[in-house]
C-alpha cells in the first residue's frame, strides 16, 4: 500500500524562517510522491502544533510524517511522542534538520539555504516512503545503581538512592570516604567545615540498609547496557587484590576534580619559598599556631592572593572559570584575618566573582580592610623575591591601570579546578568530554545529568566546577534520574540496531574491531564462523557497516535501500 | 453558586508552574506519583517561556520550554490548575497537607476554545499587555501569548466593558460571563515550593529615569523585543520607533547596592546582558553596544568563553557603575559614570538604555503556610534549613523548595535544584 505522508516545516520563530524561505520549501515538496499534506508552522514543537499534527494524522489516516525543524537531538522524542499519541508507529516519523544544517550553517546565503533545505526535506520524504514500523525491545532492569566516587556528591547520591529503595554499590578508590570534604575548612556562606559535613554524612550512611560501601575499590571492567550493566571491581585489601563482579541497572559517576597544580616558576611556585597554593594554605592555616603565623621561619604579616591560577588562562589551555575559587579565597582570607587580626591581605584578581549571596562575604572582606587589585591580562602579576619578602607587581585596572607593587610575606595562588587526573572511569564508560575536559551532559537545560551513554549519569564536579551546594543539587538530580532508569523493573530499548547476514558473512574481525561498544562476537552458524550482534548492547552507531568487506551488515531504519534513496535525491 | 468546595487528593502538590516547578512535577510524575501543579497566572512556563534565547548555547528559549510545558500538560499523572490562587496550606501530620485553592474564572469555557482569536479582533478595549512587559497593548479578551499553555482565551474582567462583542463572534460559543471562582480542597502528602523570583523594580532608583525617559527599558523588555514571538519583529525604541544604533546596558541595576535595597549579586544579569548584546549584534549589525559593569560574573560552564566571544565580536565593556541617566530632547540618553580604567567621571550618549535588572525575592509563600512556619532568610528568600547537604529542605518537614525561591539562579541551576527537590520529595514519600 502506498504511504500517505504529512510534512511539517518549522519556522523556529525566525531561527529557520529568517534565512530559509519555508513557504518556498513547502511549495517545492507538496507534490512529491506520497505527500498528501504539507504545512508550515511557527513552532513545530509547540503545544498547538502538536495538537494539529495529532488531528492531521487521525483525519488523513497518515502512515508517515516528516518534521523539518531543528536538530533531532533536541526534539526527536517530542515528535515520536506526537506520533505515538496519534496512533502512528513512531519509527514512521522521519526528521530533517533544516536549522543547524541549513539556516544556521548558511545564514550568509538565503537562496542557497533554501535550496539545501528543499533537498534535505525531499531526502527525508524518500526515507519516510521506505520507513517500516518498528517495535522497541523490552528488557528487565536491575533495581540497583553503582555510584562511583564517595565525595560529597557520591555520598549524597547514594543516600538519596537508598532512600528511594534502590540497592546501591558505593565505590571509592581511596581507603576513606569524603573526598575533598577533608580539605574544606570553612564553607561559605554557611560557615560550616567539611569535616562537620562529613561526620553528618557518615551518620546518615550508617542508617541506610541499601548501601554496600566498597572502599579501596576501582572499576576496571564494564559490559552490558542500561538496565543490566556488569561491572568488574578491583579491590585492594590486606591480603592483596581481589576482583568482584556486580550487576547494576544504572551507573552514577561522581569522580570529582583535582586542584590545579601550578607549573614550576608559575608566579614563583616551587622557586620562591612561601609561594603556595590555596589548598596548601588551608592546610597550613588549620594547623598554625594560634598566636603567631610563622611559615618557613618567617613570621607572616601580609599575604597576597593571586586569583585565576589555572583558570581563565590567556595563554594556557584552561579557558574556563572555576567558579568556586573567588569565594573560597575570600573566605580563607577572612579566616586568616579572624585568627590573626593584624595581617594585611592583598587580593590580585581578574574581577571578583562572588555571585549571588556569596557577595556578602566579599562585602565583609572590604569592610575588614582587605585591599583588592584587579590585574590586566596584558600585565599579569610578576612575583619576585625582594629583601626577604616577596614583591608582587601588576597593572591595576582599579588605579587608572598604574603599576602597583605589594610586598607580602606569603603568596597564595588561588588555584582552580581541573578534571580528575585518573582517566580510567571516563574511558571505561566512553563518556564524552567538553572543551574544558570535564564530562559532558547531553543538554545543559533539558538533560543536565545524563550522558550520551544510556543509563550513565554524572554528578558533582566531574561535570564542571561547582561549590558544595551545587554539587549536592546535581547529585540529587542525578540520583532521581538513575532511579527512574531502574525503578520500573523494565526498560524499552531502541530497535535501531545492526544485524549481520549469516549467509554472506565470513568472519574477518573487522566489524568487531570497529565496534565501540563490544556488541559483536563470533559464533558458529551454518557450519562456519560468523558475526553476531547483541541487540541490547548495539547502539546503532553504524561503525561496523562500512568496514564489512562482504556488505553483510544492515542497520535497521538506515538500510542501504533507505540511504541510497536519500542520496539519489540529494544528488539530483 | 458553588455550595461545597471540591476535594481532590494527590501525592505531591507543586506550587508554581515555571521551569523549576514544571521540572519537579515531571520528575515526580515520571516516577509514578500523582501531582497537582498550581500556577497563579494564565499560562505555565514562568519567566523562561518569555525569554528570547538562552546563554551560553543560544538555543531559543521557546524551543526548550514549549516541549517541556507540552509534556507537563499532557502527562497523565499531572493535574494543572492555572489562574489559581493557593490561599492556605495546613500540615495536619507527617505526609498530610491540606491546601485551599481558588480557581479564578477565565469567563471562557477552556475545553471549547480553539484559540481562533476572533474574540480578540472583536473586543474594543485596549489595555497594556503585561505578558509583553507593557511594550504593546492587548485586548480585554485575549490569548496570553502565542506559545501560552493552555492556549485558551481569557477575559480580563477588570477592564472588560461587558459589551458582548466577543460573545457574538465566538464560533464555538465558549464565552461565559456567568463563571464564578471555584474552591478546592487539595490533599497531598508532600509539597514543593517553586514560586520563583520577582524582577527588581527600577522605579525604586529615580536617578535611572525608568518610567520617565521613554527610551530606558528593562532587560526583560529587551528579551521581548528579541524573542521569536516579539511584538514588533525588529528592535525599536519606544519614543519614536527609531531603530537604535547606540545601545547601553547598565548592569547591577538593583543588585550589589544597599542604596537600591539589594546587597547581593543577582547571578544572571551579566550573562543575560552579554547574551542580549550578542543577539543585538546579529539583529542590528551596525549598532554599537556598550556594557557598563562592576565585575563580569561569567562563572558557569562555558560562560567565560561566552563572555570572551562577546569581547571578540566587538561588544564594548566599560568598567564603571552608572550614576545617573538623563533624557535629552531628542529622546537620547546621557549616562554619567565613573570610568574606572581612567579614574575619570565621564558622560556618554546613547539612543537606547537597557537596565539589567536584578533578582528580588518573592516572599508570598511564607504567608500561605498556616500551621507551620515557612521561614525566610535575612534577604526574604525561602530559607534552606540545611543548605549544604539538603539544599531543597525548608523549615517544614515534607515541604521542599526548587528554583529561584531560595535565591538567584540561572536556568541550569534552577533545573538541578528542581531535580534535588523531587529526589527529596520521593525519599520523603518512601519513608
Amino acid at each position: 500500500m502506498e504511504k500517505k505522508l504529512g510534512i511539517y516545516i518549522c519556522a523556529c520563530g525566525g531561527n529557520i524562517s529568517d534565512y530559509v524561505d519555508i513557504e518556498k520549501v513547502k511549495d517545492a515538496i507538496k507534490d512529491e510522491d506520497c505527500v498528501i499534506l504539507a504545512k508550515t508552522t511557527m513552532f513545530a514543537c509547540g503545544d498547538s502544533n502538536q495538537k494539529d499534527m495529532d488531528a492531521d494524522i487521525k483525519a488523513n489516516d497518515l502512515s508517515g510524517i516528516v518534521v523539518a525543524s531543528c536538530s533531532p537531538k533536541l526534539h526527536l522524542t517530542t515528535f515520536r511522542g506526537v506520533s505515538e499519541r496519534a496512533g502512528l508507529n513512531k519509527y514512521n516519523y522521519v526528521h530533517a534538520n533544516i536549522r543547524e544544517q541549513a539556516s544556521w550553517a548558511h545564514s550568509d546565503n538565503k537562496t542557497g539555504a533554501t535550496e539545501k533545505a528543499i533537498l534535505l526535506v525531499k531526502a527525508a520524504i524518500a526515507k519516510a516512503r521506505l520507513a517500516e514500523p518498528l517495535v522497541p525491545f523490552k528488557i528487565k532492569s536491575q533495581r540497583s545503581v553503582a555510584v562511583i566516587g564517595a565525595g560529597v556528591a557520591g555520598l549524597k547520591a547514594a543516600i538519596a538512592l537508598s532512600r528511594m529503595n534502590d540497592e546501591v554499590f558505593l565505590i571509592e578508590r581511596e581507603s576513606k570516604i569524603g573526598g575533598k570534604l577533608h580539605d574544606l575548612d570553612t564553607i561559605s556562606p554557611e560557615q560550616i567545615s567539611g569535616k562537620e559535613l562529613l561526620s553528618r554524612l557518615e551518620e546518615d550512611l550508617k542508617k541506610e540498609k541499601n548501601i554496600i560501601l566498597l572502599t579501596n575499590s576501582e572499576v576496571v571492567g564494564n559490559s552490558g547496557n542500561i538496565g543490566d550493566f556488569t561491572l568488574t571491581l578491583k579491590i585492594s585489601g590486606s591480603k592483596g587484590e581481589t576482583t568482584k563482579e556486580i550487576k547494576v541497572g544504572s551507573v552514577l559517576v561522581a569522580t570529582g576534580f583535582n586542584s590545579y597544580i601550578p607549573a614550576d616558576g608559575e608566579f614563583g611556585f616551587n622557586q620562591i619559598a612561601n609561594v603556595i597554593t590555596l589548598p596548601q594554605f588551608r592546610d597550613i592555616l588549620r594547623n598554625a599556631d594560634s598566636k603567631k603565623f610563622v611559615l618557613n621561619g618567617k613570621e607572616i604579616n601580609s599575604v597576597a592572593y593571586i586569583y585565576c591560577v589555572g583558570s581563565r588562562q590567556v595563554k594556557g589551555e584552561n579557558k574556563y572559570c572555576s567558579r568556586y575559587c573567588c569565594t573560597a579565597a575570600v573566605q580563607a582570607s577572612l579566616d586568616l584575618k579572624k585568627k590573626y587580626p593584624d595581617i594585611q591581605n592583598y587580593h590580585f584578581t581578574k574581577g571578583v566573582r562572588t555571585y549571588g549571596k556569596q557577595e556578602l562575604i566579599y562585602k565583609e572582606s572590604n569592610r575588614v580592610g582587605d585591599i583588592y587589585i584587579q590585574f590586566l591580562d596584558k600585565k599579569p602579576p610578576i612575583v619576585t623575591e625582594l629583601d626577604g619578602a616577596i614583591s608582587i607587581k601588576a597593572g591595576d585596572l582599579l588605579s587608572e591601570k598604574k603599576e602597583i607593587e605589594a610586598l607580602a610575606d606569603l603568596v597564595v595562588l588561588v588555584t582552580g579546578m581541573v578534571p580528575d587526573k585518573d582517566p580510567s572511569v571516563g574511558s571505561l564508560f566512553k563518556l564524552p568530554k567538553g572543551r574544558d575536559k570535564f564530562f559532558n551532559e547531553i543538554h545543559m537545560k533539558l538533560r543536565p545529568v545524563e550522558t550520551v551513554i544510556d543509563g550513565i549519569t554524572i554528578a558533582g564536579t566531574c561535570q564542571g566546577p561547582k561549590n558544595v551546594m551545587e554539587s549536592v543539587n546535581s547529585a540529587l538530580s542525578a540520583a532521581a534520574k538513575s532511579h527512574s532508569f531502574v525503578s520500573k523493573g523494565e526498560l524499552e530499548l531502541e530497535p535501531i540496531v545492526a544485524y549481520a547476514d549469516k549467509s554472506s558473512c565470513n568472519w574477518c574481525n573487522a566489524c568487531s574491531d570497529a565496534c565501540p561498544f563490544n556488541a559483536i562476537s563470533k559464533i558458529e552458524a551454518e557450519g562456519k564462523e560468523v558475526a553476531s550482534i547483541n541487540k541490547s548492547t548495539c547502539k546503532g552507531c553504524g561503525m561496523c557497516l562500512p568496514v564489512c568487506p562482504t556488505d553483510s551488515i544492515e542497520l535497521i531504519s538506515f538500510t542501504n535501500k533507505e540511504m541510497e534513496s536519500m542520496i539519489d535525491v540529494l544528488a539530483q | 453558586m458553588q455550595k461545597e468546595p471540591i476535594n481532590l487528593s494527590f501525592d505531591a502538590l507543586v506550587i508554581g508552574g515555571g521551569i523549576a516547578g514544571g521540572e519537579a512535577a515531571l520528575n515526580l510524575a515520571n516516577n509514578g506519583y500523582k501531582v497537582i501543579l498550581i500556577e497563579k497566572r494564565l499560562s505555565l512556563g514562568g519567566k523562561m517561556i518569555m525569554l528570547s534565547k538562552v546563554f551560553p548555547t543560544l538555543d531559543c528559549s521557546a524551543c526548550i520550554t514549549t516541549p517541556k510545558v507540552s509534556e507537563i500538560s499532557r502527562h497523565p499523572n499531572i493535574t494543572i490548575f492555572t489562574e489559581s490562587d493557593l490561599t492556605s496550606i495546613e500540615k495536619t501530620g507527617e505526609k498530610n497537607f491540606i491546601a485551599k485553592v481558588t480557581r479564578r474564572p477565565r469567563y471562557v469555557i477552556a475545553e471549547d476554545c480553539t484559540a481562533c482569536q476572533l474574540c480578540e479582533q472583536a473586543c474594543p478595549v485596549i489595555v497594556k499587555d503585561q505578558f509583553q512587559y507593557n511594550l504593546v497593548g492587548r485586548k480585554a479578551v485575549y490569548i496570553p501569548f502565542s506559545i501560552a499553555s493552555p492556549k485558551v482565551a481569557a477575559i480580563d474582567i477588570e477592564n472588560c466593558s461587558l459589551c458582548g462583542a466577543c460573545e457574538k463572534v465566538c464560533p464555538p460559543g465558549c464565552i461565559d460571563f456567568t463563571q464564578e471562582p471555584r474552591e478546592y480542597i487539595i490533599h497531598a502528602q508532600t509539597a514543593i515550593v517553586a514560586t520563583g523570583f520577582r524582577l527588581y523594580d527600577p522605579t525604586n532608583v529615580p536617578r535611572y529615569s525608568y518610567g520617565e525617559a521613554r527610551n530606558v527599558i528593562t532587560s526583560m523588555q529587551m528579551e521581548r523585543l528579541l524573542a521569536p514571538t516579539r511584538p514588533f519583529h525588529t528592535i525599536l525604541r519606544s519614543s519614536d520607533g527609531k531603530v537604535p544604533d547606540k545601545i547601553a546596558y547598565v548592569l547591577c541595576a538593583g543588585s550589589r547596592d544597599d542604596s537600591m535595597g539589594n546587597p547581593i549579586c543577582s547571578q544572571i544579569c551579566c550573562m543575560y546582558s552579554i547574551k542580549q548584546a550578542q543577539l543585538l549584534m546579529g539583529a542590528l549589525p551596525m549598532a554599537d553596544i556598550t556594557l557598563y559593569y562592576i565585575d563580569i560574573r561569567a562563572f558557569g560552564k562555558g560562560y567565560d568563553e561566552f563572555y570572551e566571544q562577546a569581547v571578540g565580536m566587538g561588544v564594548r565593556f566599560v568598567k564603571g557603575k552608572v550614576g545617573r541617566i538623563t533624557e535629552k530632547e531628542n529622546g537620547n540618553l546621557t549616562l554619567r559614570y565613573e570610568d574606572i580604567a581612567t579614574g575619570k567621571l565621564k558622560e556618554s550618549e546613547h539612543d537606547l538604555v537597557v537596565l539589567s535588572v536584578g533578582v528580588k525575592p518573592n516572599s508570598e509563600p511564607a504567608d500561605i503556610f498556616t500551621s507551620h512556619k515557612l521561614e525566610l532568610d535575612s534577604l526574604k528568600f525561602v530559607k534552606q534549613s540545611d543548605p549544604l547537604l539538603s539544599p531543597a529542605k525548608t523549615t517544614i518537614e515534607g515541604v521542599f523548595v526548587a528554583g529561584t525561591a531560595t535565591g538567584p539562579k540561572d536556568i541550569p541551576d534552577s533545573i538541578l535544584s528542581a531535580g534535588a527537590a523531587s529526589s527529596e520529595a520521593i525519599s520523603y514519600l518512601n519513608q
